[in-house]
């Protein structure tokens, strides 16, 4: 059971760290955007992870927050890269 | 304990970047990154209230108003 739990932190680990590559390597600003998006998205996975790991329901409620504010920055820069805010 | 290093170290690049990129939607997206390796540093202490709190302000409000005072003023730093 602990291998399972390892293997799944671990792949969720290599998401955020290729995410995060390609948001500190990007040639453009979009590139960027779309890393830290993608590693949000990743973390909020581990995190549900986390407090399934854990056993703690107040865990859950952090990946909640998360999940429903964390689109908001990106909607920010598409808007003002596509016509202005 | 070495994951915390390391995200502490990547938390020190993403910082780094947001003072040395001349773009600055650039900058409040590295900003953005290191609110949410703060975040995510928070929750793995074992202090979710904290990370519940900087989710909030860091990932929605400051992200946003950011980009809104870019839109007022320019985007490339001279």
């Amino acid at each position: 059971m602990t291998a399972l739990w390892l293997l799944f932190l671990s792949l969720g680990a290599a998401g955020v760290a290729l995410c995060l590559a390609r948001a500190a390597a990007g040639p453009t600003t979009p590139d960027r955007v779309v890393g830290v998006d993608g590693t949000v998205t990743i973390s909020i996975a581990l995190m549900v992870l986390l407090s399934s790991f854990f056993d703690r329901q107040i865990y859950m409620d952090v990946a909640l927050v998360y999940a429903v504010l964390g689109f908001i920055g990106v909607l920010a820069v598409a808007r003002y890269m596509e016509r202005g805010v | 304990m070495i994951y915390i290093a390391i995200l502490t170290v990547a938390m020190l690049i993403a910082g780094l970047a947001a003072y040395f990129f001349r773009d600055l939607i650039a900058a409040v997206v590295a900003c953005a990154a290191v609110s949410l390796i703060a975040s995510v540093l928070f929750y793995l202490l074992q202090a979710p209230d904290v990370a519940m709190a900087e989710a909030a302000i860091g990932a929605g409000l400051t992200t946003a108003i950011f980009v809104i005072a870019i839109r007022k003023t320019g985007r490339y730093e001279k």
